[in-house]
Formats: structure tokens, sequence, C-alpha cells
């Protein structure tokens, strides 16, 4: 009976995230919003350690109230709970700021192991699981493919850039699931009856946690944006070729070739 | 009033821009991750009118120890010990900690390889400081605070970060991202050898580790030709297609952010903000639409090529060659042409 608790985050979907070419600005009307994807394998991880040596999945998101939606989809892939942590009080937060809600919440929950997804989409920092690890002073592994428990130990596997590694960890543990790793379930209609009939997120507010006003939100963040400016675009020939795709090819090694960029000996 | 899990500090104690440097343990060098950030660092160094120092911490590191200041580094504080053989997040963090605590950087840099990211996060936190992920470059603003600079929305914008109460100035680089300085044996520097309490890893044990043997395959972000496709090349086979193109023109192939997802290609072949940065003389962007975190990705290439079916494809503005068609013919007839130049004979269909 493992108690499993998993960080997951609502984001825009950035795939579709437009410029407004006339100010320069971005276009966030209308951009749908997700759970982030790499966060679903993190859940899928939870699940399957789950269906294997049975437990208990929280899955908690420090979110303005839109997010109930990406809590409920997860609850609909087969967690147990949700927990919305949200509040004003929460808002601007930067990664240290976030991971101290988070840890804060966390350890008022039993858990034997928090999972968290590699990375997000949206600023894709992979902060906030090292830094709860380093709040509630727990042992982590990132990037995690496989785990599994043996004699009360989870065993876990990673592969960085040059190296394979199996870690075994001591619960309580923290772990990033590697992104890519795993193919997150579907939503059951079974799970989403059970989610409608028993209401099963639960919102914490500050006024529950009680925590600092200064060690929260914008002001508990030590990193600030001064300010933001557009990539600047890097010049480009701009030649473009259209017709037969043979001269096209011979159009395009002439050019190649006429710079010194193709040896064709 | 400041938050009551914030250590007391005097911002004016801390001086310096200091760099974490790793050896890679098969190789026994230094990463080449680390030797760019020295490069980076020395910059913004001489706009603070401060020093570079380095963290070296490892086990069997001390002959490494000159290497830092060959590549830009004023000191370099070393801490060799049999227990950092084993790497373990928390025990390294921790030794990371103890060191900068010392000498009190302002401005600490930790490579983001896989293990930098790992790590980089659980040091600042140790210092109830904030982190800036990924920065692509850094300065100094009219109030002489350090900037960090990193592109967060899809790789449109360019956020400017600072950290203005507390410190160090932490932030992760990608590899890549800054290039690797000119090795100078002329140039000197002082060692300070340390002594650092490591700890004992506590709930964590290594029980394997199986160095990946390299296919002697070249890494995207080093090959000078990169022939790379995207949502549009729809298959697995087709990949294959552009490898034959990568193969004659000697270049190796890489994928958008959607071809990996798509699990066409390996995420350590993704070009763009949340893959790799690449610099190549030649990046052919097959079926790739040009999204603003994949073109992030090819911003010092030398010369794009696109090739897409789409005359509206955003790539195009960000191509040198462009060719509208569709790669099934276009890539093919490439192939085709460079076989007969080359004289290769028994062509493929």
């Amino acid at each position: 009976m493992l108690k499993m608790v998993v960080g997951i985050k609502w984001v825009p979907n950035t795939t579709s995230v437009n410029i407004d070419p006339k100010t320069g600005t971005l276009i966030r009307e209308g951009i749908p919003s997700v759970v982030n994807p790499h966060d679903l394998e993190a859940v899928e991880m939870a699940l399957r350690l789950k269906d294997e040596y049975g437990g208990k999945v929280t899955v908690i998101t420090m979110s303005p109230p839109s997010a109930i939606a990406g809590l409920e989809h997860v609850l609909g892939m087969g967690a147990d709970k949700a927990i919305l942590v949200s509040d004003r009080a929460f808002a601007g937060a930067d990664t240290l700021a976030t991971s101290y809600v988070l840890a804060k919440v966390i350890d008022r929950l039993d858990y034997d192991l928090i999972i968290f997804g590699q990375e997000t989409i949206d600023s894709s920092t992979a902060h906030v699981g090292a830094q709860v690890a380093s709040w509630l002073d727990l042992p982590y592994v990132y990037y995690v493919t496989h785990a599994e428990l043996r004699g009360g130990k989870l065993v876990v596997r990673r592969s960085l850039e040059n190296a394979h590694e199996t870690y075994e960890l001591d619960l309580p543990a923290l772990i990033s699931v590697a992104m890519h790793s795993l193919n997150p379930r579907r939503v059951k209609v079974s799970n989403k009856l059970r989610v409608k009939l028993e209401n099963p997120v639960k919102t914490w507010s500050n006024k529950l946690l009680g925590l600092d006003p200064e060690c929260i939100g914008l002001r508990g963040s030590p990193t600030a944006l001064s300010k933001i400016e557009m990539v600047p675009k890097v010049p480009r020939k701009n030649e473009i070729f259209r017709g037969d795709a043979r001269e096209a090819a011979k159009w395009l090694l002439e050019k190649l070739r006429g710079e010194g960029l193709l040896e064709l000996g | 009033m400041v938050c009551k899990e914030w250590p007391e500090i005097n911002l004016e104690e801390y001086e310096g821009v200091w760099v974490a440097a790793f050896s890679d343990n098969e190789r026994k060098e230094i990463e080449e991750a680390s030797l760019q950030l020295i490069g980076a660092a020395r910059e913004l160094a001489d706009k603070l009118n401060t020093y570079v120092g380095v963290a070296l911490i490892g086990s069997g590191v001390r002959g490494l120890a000159e290497e830092p200041i060959y590549y830009g580094a004023d000191r370099v504080y070393v801490v060799d010990d049999e227990r950092l053989s084993t790497y373990y997040p928390t025990v390294w963090g921790k030794v990371l900690f103890e060191l900068a605590s010392k000498y009190k950087p302002e401005v600490f840099l930790i490579p983001a390889t896989l293990r930098g990211r790992e790590l980089a996060p659980y040091v600042a936190n140790s210092f109830r400081t904030g982190i800036t992920a990924d920065l692509t470059s850094m300065d100094v603003d009219e109030n002489g605070d350090v900037v960090l600079i990193r592109p967060p929305f899809g790789g449109f914008m360019l956020a400017h970060i600072v950290t203005r109460s507390r410190r160090p100035v932490m932030g992760s680089v990608r590899p890549n991202i800054f290039p690797t300085p000119e090795r100078d044996e002329s140039r000197h520097g002082e060692i300070y050898e340390e002594k650092v309490e490591v700890p004992q890893p506590r709930g964590i044990r290594l029980l394997s580790r199986e160095p990946i043997l390299k296919k002697e395959e070249i890494p995207i972000e080093k090959a000078d030709i990169i022939v790379a496709g995207g949502k549009g090349v729809g298959s697995k086979e087709g990949f294959e297609l552009l490898k034959r193109l990568a193969d004659l023109l000697g270049g190796v192939i890489a994928g958008s952010r959607k071809a990996v997802d798509a699990g066409w290609i390996d995420h350590d072949k993704q070009v763009g903000q949340t893959g790799k940065a690449v610099k190549p003389n030649l990046y052919i962007a097959v079926a790739i639409s040009g999204a603003a975190q994949h073109v992030f990705g090819i911003r010092e290439a030398k010369r794009v090529v696109a090739i897409n079916i789409d005359p509206d494809a955003p790539i195009f503005e960000h191509a040198d060659y462009g060719i509208v068609g569709d790669y099934r013919e276009v890539v093919p007839a490439l192939i085709q042409l460079l076989e007969e130049i080359r004289g290769i004979k028994g062509r493929r269909k």
C-alpha cells in the first residue's frame, strides 16, 4: 500500500501561443489550458505503482480554480484524491515560493512517495521537484523511466547523457519521471462518474495553510521579471524556389556548393 | 519584513562570479558545458569588475584544477574527496552549498546537463535563493543588478530576470549556448584545496551504473550538417529517408519537438528551446513548420534550408534557401542528385 502524491501544473498549451503582429504582445485570449503533458506521465507512473502494489494517489496543483478541470482529468485516469491549492496570496510565485507552498501542503499529507513530471511545457525549468525535496529533506532522483518496490524500497532506473543508472531509495522519497517515457492512460467513464458523484477535489487556501505572506506569492519570490523583450530575428536570405523537385534539388545544391557548404568531391 | 525561512544575509558581502565544474567520471576531463560556462562567467565578471571562481568537485579531480584557469577562471576551489566518487544530488548539492557559503559569490552558475538540472535547484534552495533556468545571456543593468536572460514563452520573448533580495544570483545554462573559450595555458590563477564535510548519502544508494557506449555518432550540437525533420515527415520511415540524405552530406539527423513527441526520433536529437541549441554550418529543416521554440534552437546555424509543402510555413522566414514542395519528392531528388555527383551506382528508388 503505497501512499503517493503527484504534483501537476495547469499550463497554457504553448504550442498554440501566438504573437499579435501589430502590438508584438502575446495573445492570451482563447489559449486553451491543459495538464502539462509530462505531468500526465507522472500520474501514469503513480497509477502503475498503484496497480502493481495497491495504494492511494493524491494529485495536487497550485493554480487558479480553472485547474479543477485538469484535476478532474487525472481523477478520471484513476487518481483517488485531488487538492487544488489556490489563493490570491500565492499569485506571482517563482519556483522557490511555489515549491515552498507545495512542500507545506505535502507535509500535511501522509505519503511515501512524491512524483513530479520532468518539466513543464510552459517554462521548462525542472526546478520544483528538487526544491520540494530540499524543503522536505528527502532523497530524490530525476528522469526516472521505471520504478518498482523491492523489500519496501523503491528501485528506480534512469538514463543520463552517458550512463544508465539504477538507484534504491528509502521511502519517503521524491522522483521525477523522464518525459516521453510513459504513455498516459485515458480517462475511464466509470472514474468520471465517481468524480461527478463524490466530488473528490478539495480546495486548500492560505486560510487553511496559514503560511507567512512574506514566504509566498510575489513577496516570497526572490526572482523578479525586470523586462521582457522580443527575440530579435536572425537575418536570413529568404530565397525561395518553387517548382519541379529535381530542379529544386539542383538549385539548392548549386547554392550550397557556391558557398562552400558542400564538399562534393 | 522578509520570509522567516530565509536566513539573513548581507548583500554587500557577496562578490565574484562562480561556475560549478564537473568532471566526466569516465573520461577524466572537465565537462565541456562547464568550460563554456567559464567563458560566459568571464564576460560577466569583467562587466562587474570581479573575479571568476570555479567550484570543482568530485573524486580524483585535483589533477584537473589547472584547466578552468586555462579557460578563463581566476580562482579554482577544489573539493577532491573519495566520498564524491559516486554522484548523489543531495550530497553534491550540500557540498556546493557549503563551499559557496564560505566564499559568498554574487553569482553562481551551474551547467544544465541532466545532472546539473537535477542539482542546481537543490543548491539554490539550500541558499533560499531563486534560480533562473536555461539562461541564454547575462548582463548588468543600470542599477548594477545582474540580469539573467531566458526565453520564456515558446521562444518568442526574452525575459530579463533579477534577484534583488537574495544571494547568490543563481542560473543554469544548457550546453552549447555559449562557445567553448580558447584554451590558453599562459593564463594564471589560484587554486584552493578545500576540505568540506561530505555528508553520507541518506536514503539513497546507487545500485548500478552502466556507461552508455556512444555509437561514435556525432551529437547534434557538434554536427556541421544537420537534416532535421518535423511533424510533416509523418512517420519513422520518413526519417530513414532523411538519414540517407544526412549520410550523403556527412551530417546527422535531428527533429522538432513534435517529431520527438511522435516517437520518430530520440529526445537527445531534439532541436529547440526544450531540446538543444545547434550551430551547424548547414541546417536543413524538412517538413518543420517553424514554431518559435524550434527556430530559437537554430539561431546559430550559418545557413538554414527549409523544405516544406506549405508556402506560408513560418520556417521560410527563418531560412536562407527555401524549397516549396513535398519532401517526399524533394529529398529523394536531392539524394539522387548527390549520388549521381558522387558517382554512386545502383540508384535506389
